[in-house]
């Protein structure tokens, strides 16, 4: 610690002791961030708002002067949803670009394809979704919560006497890992609770379904078996949300009767629907739009000004947690950096342990020397009229990650 | 059913005076005050309050219930702020002024702290919502409403309430109904002649619900004491079987049909466009895609100009989103494949080069979000009508939409000179070529036809599935599986195709699931092929 103090307090003396001629040449210096998120394909509509919000965090950290006396530039890509494409534009930005860090990816089947890449490359990849965990990289930090910190509160919360005491569970995901996985964990978990297997049921839909009328009548007659209330546990990514939210609607279940707990059920994906018959349905996430607290008024105010400022193609009232994953993502690299006094990925990596930064959730995010995993505050939210969540729990504090989850 | 109605005339009064003399302290007027103390009191408060006022419900005086109501919906709405002096009714949510939820005295409210409800929480609140709608409702449509929201958590809400609801209540039919349900409340009364009839009554509105109440009752003393009430159950049981087997069949059905119109929707214009020009156009998709913004256009420029008007904008849209489309139709293809009819492969290349261009377009005008439609009551919700089926609008909207767009295509082919002269082309265009038809002015006539299809496809889609600019890829697969299983060019064969495709996956789909009941038809499909490369109806044509 003392070093690295030492080393920065003489970085700034030099800086403060350099002719002036120099200092403008030094800023023209820059260090180069890379985004991996798809602005077109399935998950355009998510993912394209993360490009921005990087570059939002970034100006923010330019307009105090940069990191390390450099200001930083972020270059965007578009993989286009196309999974392989994650790689290749990954490796193109570490080896040409020679990029300090990678932000990207919102599905795990293209953090997995980027995960050889930013190994072999000795790269950082910050990815800023909750996930299925299970996974425990030195070149990845996992900036959300793996199952142990959302998922199973979440659940607990649905199976305890303040949710509706759920006992059967129809869990519904896309075909790909982050559902199999996350169902296979709960799953395990339910059966340490002494929960039969008779009491669940897993359906995988693929990737872009959306006629879900079988899957509803499905649900409607495994609820209206015996054996004590059921909930669905959605794991189905993109415009599969919206859709299976609508027909569900349609056939008249309330939260009330069936809730849903969706799992990448974020405020975007409630956009264009008509909530008042679906208000109640849970969500669980690091962050929430509805966070109390001033540093979640200042992060939206400044994310609606920076929306009308550059013209950003996206909602300038609607926030979700990948974004404030992604801001933090910038943030805690900068802080790491300007630990280490360098952009060097090991160094980098030496400093995250006991990092910490105050975010928008109103939680204090933490590092560990441990893993690359953060300790972050989770929020269960409840659908309500206005296409929104409100706060319905949040946990006392922040839980320490568990990154291998017990049950699966 | 007439002897135990009557039975019912007098052991249901002799148990309403049983319950009164039981608990005499209900009989009391609502303590507001700590009524309202509940409401806004933590979670376990809240369904405290909302569960004793259910409990309550058949003895308050109107005015009690009356006041409960405002109470309820104001939370419900989150217009109740609960403050340290009481609970605050306001206007709307967080307005600056309400009134005392007691006293009615006007009050400032600083800061609102509504309470958010968990889902414990709200649901007690529904079913006390649902009681006092169905005691104090202001006209049979309201109490109704109330009826069917108690109907649901039946278990929880007193034999007193439905009493004193059938009591009051002047509609004849819902008089019955609330008599009906009354009487299938009482399945664990130590009676057993009401516990038949409750069996009856229960077994008189069949459901997946109704039919676990009643198996749930096999593992009862009385099924292997009681013959004549192993009789009665054994007979519900069967009754509510055989319904609920019946509502699934239908179910399956409708799906079946929903989605073969959904599939053929999408699939129409691909038939015409390939089966006449032998271009396969991949930007069909993109071409629903902009019926679905037209429509949302329609529905915007509605807000603006006539918004009493706003509910039809969907019909509205109609003619819109076909003549929009169609004109992008025929640009496309004067500008790009009337240069390329020699070329498929090429033609096949610019359509997707045309799909992208216009999924790009709308993203960079429009964005990506999903747009938001208004959604009429014609196409939300809908309405049980058998067992657990359940009919819903916005489907039902797609089939006629279909069958409408099924008859009217086919009316244009048969129809009409065009109709003749795109027949006569289909057939054999080098022979009409020389008979002196116009075969490019068919063409492009043919294409915006097609096209148009389309722009119908996306109105009928709006009230099903998202819009936004990636919509039209997911259905590109599917409508072209239904054109070629269907026979290249054939409207016929593409229903066909649909209604086969639609009701396969339906019924592969719970089975072996989503994923599997894809394969399964599309190797189904390869299979038929292998048989019958032309599809299911062949147009015949010379060679």
């Amino acid at each position: 610690m003392t070093h690295l103090t030492r080393r920065g307090v003489l970085g700034t003396a030099a800086l403060l002791a350099a002719p002036a001629i120099i200092r403008p040449a030094f800023a023209a210096d820059t260090v180069k961030l890379g985004c991996l998120f798809s602005s077109s394909g399935t998950m355009a509509n998510l993912e394209g708002r993360l490009n921005h919000v990087v570059r939002m965090a970034a100006d923010a950290i330019n307009g105090r002067g940069g990191v390390n006396g450099r200001q930083i530039e972020v270059l965007t890509s578009d993989p286009a949803s196309d999974w392989p494409l994650y790689a290749q534009v990954g490796r193109q930005m570490l080896q040409q670009e020679k990029v300090a860090a990678l932000f990207g990816c919102w599905t795990s089947v293209s953090r997995k394809s980027v995960l050889p890449v930013v190994e072999q490359n000795d790269g950082l990849l910050f990815y800023p979704l909750h996930f299925e965990g299970d996974e425990n990289s030195k070149a990845v930090v996992y900036v959300n919560s793996p199952p142990a910190s959302s998922v199973l509160p979440a659940v607990d919360y649905l199976m305890g006497p303040d949710g509706v005491g759920a006992k059967r569970f129809f869990m519904i995901g896309s075909d790909y890992v982050w559902p199999r996985t996350i169902n296979k964990q709960l799953k395990g978990y339910w059966t340490s609770k002494g929960i039969p297997e008779t009491a669940w049921r897993e359906e995988y839909v693929p990737f872009g379904f959306s006629n879900f009328q079988t899957l509803v009548n499905q649900v409607r007659s495994f609820a209206s078996q015996p054996g004590g209330q059921a909930i669905v546990v959605l794991t189905v990514v993109g415009s599969s949300i919206p859709d299976f939210l609508r027909e569900f609607a349609n056939q008249g279940i309330s939260a009330t009767d069936v809730p849903i707990l969706g799992l990448d059920m974020v405020e975007a994906d409630l956009e264009g629907l008509d909530t008042a018959k679906l208000v109640g349905h849970l969500n669980c996430w690091a962050y929430l739009q509805a966070a109390k607290g001033e540093r979640n008024q200042t992060f939206l105010a400044d994310w609606a000004a920076y929306v009308k400022a550059k013209n950003v193609p996206f909602s300038a009232d609607t926030v979700i947690d990948p974004m404030v994953s992604a801001y933090d993502s910038v943030h805690l690299w900068a802080l790491a950096a300007a630990k280490a006094g360098s952009f060097a990925v090991p160094e980098v990596r030496k400093a995250f342990a006991g990092l910490s930064f105050d975010d928008p959730s109103g939680y204090t995010l933490t590092m560990t020397g441990e893993n690359n995993y953060v300790s972050r505050g989770v929020f269960i939210g409840s659908v309500n009229e206005k296409r929104g969540f409100d706060v319905l729990w949040q946990s006392p504090n922040a839980p320490k990650p568990v990154p291998f989850s017990p049950y699966g | 059913m007439a002897e135990p109605r009557r039975f019912y005339l007098w052991v249901l009064p002799a148990l309403w005076c049983l319950v009164h003399s039981a608990t005499p302290a209900s009989a009391a007027p609502l303590d507001r005050a700590a009524f309202a103390a509940d409401l806004c009191g933590d979670g376990a408060a809240q369904v405290r309050g909302a569960e004793g006022l259910v409990q309550a419900g058949g003895d308050l005086p109107a005015d009690d219930l009356a006041f409960a109501g405002r109470l309820l919906g104001a939370l419900a709405e989150r217009r109740l702020s609960c403050r340290a002096e009481g609970a605050v009714l306001l206007d709307r949510p967080s307005a600056s002024e309400g009134r005392d939820a007691v006293s009615g005295a006007p009050r400032p409210v600083a800061e609102a702290r509504a309470p958010v409800l968990g889902l414990r929480q709200r649901a007690a609140l529904e079913t006390a919502r649902g009681t006092v709608a169905l005691l104090t409702g202001a006209d049979p449509a309201a109490r109704g409403a109330g009826l069917s929201v108690v109907e649901r958590r039946i278990a929880t809400v007193p034999a007193a309430v439905l009493d004193r609801a059938r009591d009051a209540e002047t509609d004849p039919a819902l008089k019955g109904t609330i008599a009906g349900l009354a009487q299938a409340a009482a399945l664990s009364s130590p009676d057993p002649a009401r516990r038949r009839a409750a069996i009856a009554a229960v077994a008189a509105s069949p459901s997946g619900t109704a039919q676990a109440r009643l198996a749930a009752l096999k593992s009862d003393p009385a099924y292997t004491a009681d013959p004549a009430f192993r009789a009665a159950l054994d007979a519900g049981l069967a009754q509510v079987s055989r319904a609920v087997a019946i509502g699934d069949g239908l179910a399956v059905v409708y799906n079946g049909l929903s989605f073969a119109s959904i599939l053929f929707m999408a699939a129409a214009g691909l038939a015409i466009i390939f089966g006449l020009m032998g271009v396969i156009n991949l930007a069909q998709g993109e071409f629903i895609m902009l019926g679905a913004y037209a429509t949302y256009g329609v529905q915007e420029a509605f807000r603006r100009l006539a918004p009493g008007l706003l509910d039809l904008y969907l019909f509205a849209a109609i003619p819109v989103a076909f003549g929009a489309v169609a004109l992008a139709g025929i640009v496309v293809e004067a500008l790009i494949l009337r240069h390329l009819y020699r070329r498929p492969l090429m033609s096949l290349l610019a359509t997707w080069a045309v799909s992208l261009f216009l999924v790009n377009l709308v993203r960079v005008t429009v964005g990506t979000q999903n747009l938001q439609f208004v959604m009429p009551a014609y196409v939300s919700g809908g309405v049980p009508l058998y067992a657990d089926f359940v009919m819903t609008w916005n489907r039902l909207f797609a089939i006629g939409f279909a069958a409408a767009t099924l008859v009217l295509t086919l009316l244009i082919l048969r129809r009409t000179p065009l109709g003749l002269d795109i027949r006569a082309v289909t057939q054999n265009r080098d022979m009409a070529a020389c008979l002196g038809l116009p075969t490019r002015r068919v063409d492009r006539l043919a294409f915006g036809l097609g096209s148009g299809l389309a722009g119908l496809a996306g109105v009928a889609l709006c009230p099903i599935y998202s819009v936004n600019p990636g919509m039209g890829s997911g259905l590109i697969v599917d409508s072209f599986m239904v054109v070629v299983l269907g026979g290249v060019g054939s409207l016929v064969g593409t229903l066909v195709a649909a209604l086969g495709v639609g009701g396969a996956n339906v019924l592969i789909e719970p089975i072996s699931g989503a994923v599997a009941a894809k394969v399964i038809v599309l190797v189904g499909i390869i299979l038929f092929l292998q048989r019958r490369p032309e599809g299911l109806f062949a147009v015949r044509r010379r060679r």
